[in-house]
């Protein structure tokens, strides 16, 4: 299925001043996959996630999307962060904007999409979140939860190819953990792509079908999902699932 | 006690011309000066930070130069100072003294850009640095970004502190009188050259000054509140 790998990641190396964070990964991800990247706090997950759309750029190594390096700087990274969506653990809805303005002003602006099928669009996807009623509120209007399903909308919106959470519940209620994943697990279940950089050792094991334990700046441990809560192998892996299991 | 108020309506009926005057050429200068140190105020705040070395260190040495000298020295500098290494202010026929305002508008616009400059920068940078990353990540290129995400929400730090500038520019320009320009200060110490009543012509224009720059106060809580609708 080597077709089927869409996102290859080469000897990827960041460091912020003198401090290495990614020392080097390897691997790559196929379509249709859901890959839950966990590991200790200061391991490199949150860098390792923003430099797959560039937030954070490299310091070397190769990003493969689609058949192109995107780290190569004649590449408009713009119109890469198009297919490759990102959920934020801030949220970080647009404050200015309601919500359906929040959610057509890309597409209508970036996509040249007409308005009227934007807003079809976005109040088709609202009504699947379960928040159509609240199309014309502004972000400060909602809860945590509201914000963070909006904002997975925002980036269904636009359509894209993959989608990275970068530790999606962490910034929420206990009681609106559950409303958001329930709106990932329907993501997993229709077939996107995603990348998922949680602490929800449930979420990991139960919906994506492989889990990857980031490190000290390195993937120390890639398998699938249940066989790696069932066999951790790495001494480090093993101390980290007795600590939060 | 009496006599004191009895010498200001005095003062005030007979020379209301002379403060007029005032009035009008402090409106002046200060309106020029936001408007130009606006203009330029913005200019510098976006080289200030800018990814271009030069750029930045002209714009950081500017601003930090220029807040860290008495505007008294800068004007005395471009009035007195300038002239001698050949630069002057033309003289224009149907404005009197323009030169002389040319010089104290300049300077006054010289420091207000510099302190503008830094209102517009910390109120961009005080916009949540996620936003700029959301905007990024679904495809917006840096302009789009500034412009319809980051901008609209940093004109609410940035209106009002520059509503407080064109306040402190008010009350500093009272400096321009010493270059000879007919400003409310001036004027001031025209009526008291003139009738000896010091305590009470001061008087007037403390209040004359403190009119003009409640009236702006007020005029910037307004659409403070005005502007706070959909915020978070």
């Amino acid at each position: 299925m080597e077709n089927n790998e869409f996102l290859r990641v080469v000897d990827l190396h960041k460091s912020f001043n003198k401090l290495e964070v990614l020392k080097g990964i390897n691997t790559s991800f196929s379509r249709n996959e859901v890959v839950s990247v966990i590991g200790p706090s200061g391991g490199g997950k949150s860098t390792f996630l923003r430099c797959l759309n560039l937030l954070e750029v490299p310091t070397s190594g190769q990003i493969i999307f689609d058949g192109v390096d995107i780290c190569d700087k004649k590449q408009n990274i713009n119109l890469h962060r198009q297919k490759i969506g990102m959920v934020f653990q801030q949220f970080n809805l647009f404050n200015n904007m309601n919500v359906m303005k929040n959610l057509t002003d890309a597409p209508v602006r970036i996509k040249k999409m007409p308005k009227e099928e934007a807003c079809e669009k976005a109040l088709a996807l609202l009504n699947k979140v379960g928040l159509a009623d609240r199309a014309d509120a502004y972000p400060y209007q909602l809860s945590g939860g509201q914000k963070q399903r909006i904002a997975i909308v925002r980036s269904l919106m636009m359509e894209p190819e993959v989608m990275l959470f970068d530790e999606p519940t962490s910034a929420l209620d206990p009681e609106m953990i559950g409303e958001v994943l329930e709106v990932m697990k329907q993501l997993a279940d229709e077939g996107m792509t995603m990348i998922v950089v949680t602490h929800e050792m449930r979420f990991a094991r139960e919906v994506s079908s492989r889990t990857m334990f980031l490190a000290g700046g390195h993937i120390e441990e890639d398998k699938p999902s249940h066989e790696l809560f069932a066999n951790p192998e790495s001494p480090r892996l093993q101390e980290f699932l007795a600590k939060v299991l | 006690m009496s006599n004191f108020f009895s010498d200001i309506g005095m003062l005030f009926s007979r020379y209301n011309s002379f403060f007029l005057e005032g009035i009008r050429n402090t409106i002046i200068i200060a309106l020029f000066a936001v408007l130009i140190g606006t203009v330029f105020g913005v200019l510098m705040a976006m080289m200030r930070m800018s990814k271009i070395w030069p750029l930045k260190a002209i714009a950081t040495v500017y601003i930090e130069f220029i807040r860290g000298t008495p505007l008294m020295v800068q004007l005395m500098f471009i009035f007195y100072g300038l002239p001698m290494l050949g630069i002057t202010f033309p003289e224009v026929s149907f404005i009197p003294n323009f030169s002389r305002f040319a010089a104290g508008i300049v300077a006054m616009s010289i420091n207000s850009c510099a302190y503008v400059a830094e209102v517009i920068r910390s109120g961009i940078q005080a916009v949540d640095g996620g936003q700029m990353e959301a905007a990024r990540s679904i495809g917006y290129s840096h302009t789009q970004a500034m412009l319809y995400v980051v901008l609209p929400q940093a004109i609410r730090n940035i209106l009002p502190a520059l509503g407080n500038e064109f306040i402190t520019v008010i009350k500093e320009s009272s400096i321009v009188s010493v270059i000879g320009i007919a400003d409310l200060m001036f004027r001031t110490n025209d009526v008291i050259a003139v009738t000896y009543r010091t305590l009470p012509s001061l008087a007037i224009a403390a209040v004359i000054y403190f009119c003009m720059t409640f009236a702006g106060s007020r005029l910037i809580a307004f659409t403070e509140r005005k502007m706070s609708h959909g915020k978070q």
